[in-house]
């Protein structure tokens, strides 16, 4: 395969680039402000307690990690499966996998009680028991060959052997990443509604998921929110082959979600039934079902609606809604039944996201947006080697 | 070396709450932070209706799930102090995945809320790391072991009150509160019980009261499908955990 890259028709100056940048500034600056209390009054800005521990920005992580997981998978099919077809996006999904693990890891430095401590703390101890400590190591692992792969291709290494090698170390390192991520919450026996050994298997499909709607997303946006700007190889790609992509992996989500609710309403186990009976009869469920996923499934089925790029954006918005409702679901939902309280807790545990939670989350979606958008500038995110125009 | 263990004859417990006082005075915790609980349920309904009472100390697990999860090995079995899980101060990053993984809550995280208002911490505000300093409090503090007022971002926990039981001359299989020479090693919450439904002593001692009121009164450990293995037994009537059952549903 030549080294000899193309510019293809990304626009790198003007509206869309500017436009990332303001909201990246104004989230960064709405996070912030809504974040003031937790400079003033530490984590009791929260509204987790010692019952519930785990709230909005632990969600949050575990929303934009994986969703960086399904972006290196987007980008992998290029760039270590030979799928050349993705390769106009690969760069771009590359670069915007970046951007959301670094969001996610500011989302989840704020939430701990000492960021800092855990540089020294976590590496000279080498818990190696503990599922946190993995996917500390291979979410860094990754960051830092995704970084390397990117400084590879700046350099027109497409398909070098060094290039391939961090390619496929990219790719290995964001699965067993995601993998560890779900066993965090999988390997729990004491908080059954999130224990299972498959719980990968699901993280792994939801994150997939969750990376080709932010990769149609990202790249309808930085085309204007069509196709004229786009190469033709570009164009087939994302009206022909990416929106079926997403429909089959919507499909696959839906029946999974579907099973697991299923399973919860027919379980006779409290921490599982009655958590699940508690989601169904909230109106997030209902949105997280139809409008997240029934009603974006039904779209990308059509062959005349799914080539047009304002249905795959709104497919991208719901289903990204859906699946961050889904996480908030799972996270939230293994502690609602109060571990061994009595009476102290008589009820599911009651719980909603203060304002300085979402300030640190859109503080730290904000920093990854702004690292997207000087890659826009920096980087030629639409750049593919040659013989994949 | 001892395995420190705790037996708690429910039969005689009255859940008068004293152990939870003496604890929170021994160990200047603010509300809420019980590291040392009485927990009440109900079970049933009229006209067969139960309430049942269960004091909850860290239990100080034989395989203790909260180690396993720590990231830092800020949390720790310490073998050495007999079996006790302590949480290292220096080390925790306040992650709170011990608390997650505790099937007994046993665990808590002060920096939040607070239970009660006025905010204990904003009457006596926190010096010297400390989350907060009351005026009068326990000089004993080891943050190695998580003993003392805890700073803030980490998790704190029951330590059976080690400053007090490792200085028991070695070998003494029992820590009895009755016993002059050996009262002032006793945990607190031993030490006070008034009808005497608490016995703290060497689980490995074969000569030990623990070992025997464990094996002649049929003593068993809560929540024991868990596999962590708790140091403390219960015994007499009651002694389980209800299936979980909202207010609003019962």
């Amino acid at each position: 395969m030549s080294n000899e890259a193309v510019m293809q028709d990304a626009p790198r100056d003007g509206g869309v680039p500017i436009l990332t940048l303001l909201v990246a500034l104004i989230a960064i600056g709405v996070g912030i402000y809504a974040s003031l209390p937790l400079l003033a009054e530490g984590h009791s800005a929260f509204n987790t307690t010692s019952n519930l521990a785990w709230g909005l920005p632990v969600v949050a992580y575990v929303f934009l990690a994986l969703s960086s997981t399904g972006l290196a998978m987007v980008s992998s099919l290029a760039m270590v499966f030979g799928w050349k077809d993705f390769y106009p996006i690969a760069k771009r999904c590359l670069w915007l996998a970046v951007a959301l693990l670094i969001a996610g890891f500011i989302s989840l430095a704020l939430e701990l009680g000492h960021p800092f401590r855990m540089l020294w703390a976590i590496p000279l101890n080498l818990q190696v028991q503990s599922p946190l400590f993995w996917m500390g190591v291979w979410y860094l692992i990754a960051l830092v060959f995704m970084v390397v792969k990117l400084a590879l291709l700046q350099k027109e290494e497409w398909s070098t052997s060094a290039s391939r090698t961090v390619g496929i170390a990219t790719f290995v390192s964001e699965i067993l990443a995601a993998v560890t991520l779900a066993l965090v919450f999988g390997m729990m026996a004491m908080r059954p509604y999130w224990y299972g050994s498959f719980v990968p298997v699901y993280f792994l499909v939801t994150a997939a998921l969750s990376g080709v709607a932010f990769a149609t997303l990202f790249t309808f946006f930085a085309h204007g929110l069509g196709t004229s700007s786009m190469s033709p190889r570009m164009t087939h790609l994302m009206t022909e082959t990416m929106p079926k992509i997403f429909a089959a992996l919507l499909g696959t989500v839906l029946v999974l979600a579907v099973a697991r609710v299923i399973t919860g309403l027919w379980s006779n186990q409290p921490e599982i039934a009655l958590v699940t009976r508690h989601f169904v009869d909230s109106p997030w469920f209902h949105v997280q079902l139809w409008l997240g996923m029934v009603l974006p499934f039904i779209l990308l089925l059509s062959p005349k609606l799914r080539v047009q790029p304002i249905i795959q954006l709104l497919a991208a918005v719901l289903v990204l809604l859906g699946v961050f409702i889904g996480r908030y679901e799972y996270i939230v939902g293994g502690q609602l039944v109060p571990l061994f309280k009595g009476t102290w807790y008589p009820d599911l545990i009651a719980y909603t996201p203060s304002m300085a939670e979402w300030g640190i989350v859109l503080f730290g979606v904000g920093i990854g947006l702004l690292i997207y958008a000087i890659g826009m500038w920096m980087f030629r995110l639409d750049d593919a080697p040659a013989d994949a125009r | 070396m001892a395995k420190w263990g705790m037996v708690i004859d429910l039969d005689k417990c009255t859940g008068c709450q004293a152990c939870t006082t003496a604890c929170s005075m021994e160990n200047n915790t603010l509300p809420g932070e019980n590291w040392q609980d009485v927990l009440y349920y109900h079970e049933g309904q009229y006209p067969s209706a139960q309430m049942k009472w269960l004091p909850r100390p860290c239990m100080q697990c034989e395989s203790p799930s909260c180690v396993h999860v720590c990231p830092t090995r800020a949390t720790y079995k310490d073998m050495d102090a007999g079996g006790i899980v302590f949480v290292d101060w220096n080390k925790c990053i306040g992650c709170k995945y011990c608390m997650i993984a505790c099937p007994y809550g046993v665990r808590f995280y002060a920096d939040e809320k607070p239970l009660l208002e006025p905010d204990l911490r904003d009457i006596f505000p926190g010096e010297g790391g400390q989350v907060w300093s009351p005026p009068y409090q326990n000089p004993e503090e080891d943050w190695r072991r998580g003993i003392g007022i805890q700073p803030k971002g980490v998790v704190s926990k029951c330590t059976f009150c080690y400053h007090r039981v490792s200085k028991a001359p070695p070998g003494t299989p029992d820590l009895d509160e009755d016993n002059p020479d050996l009262k002032e090693y006793v945990p607190a919450c031993v030490r006070t019980c008034p009808p005497k439904a608490r016995f703290f002593g060497d689980l490995d001692n074969p000569s030990s009261e623990v070992n025997r009121l464990i094996g002649d009164k049929h003593g068993v450990r809560l929540l024991d499908h868990t596999g962590n293995r708790p140091q403390v037994y219960y015994l007499g009537a009651g002694a389980g955990v209800p299936a979980f059952t909202p207010k609003t549903k019962s």
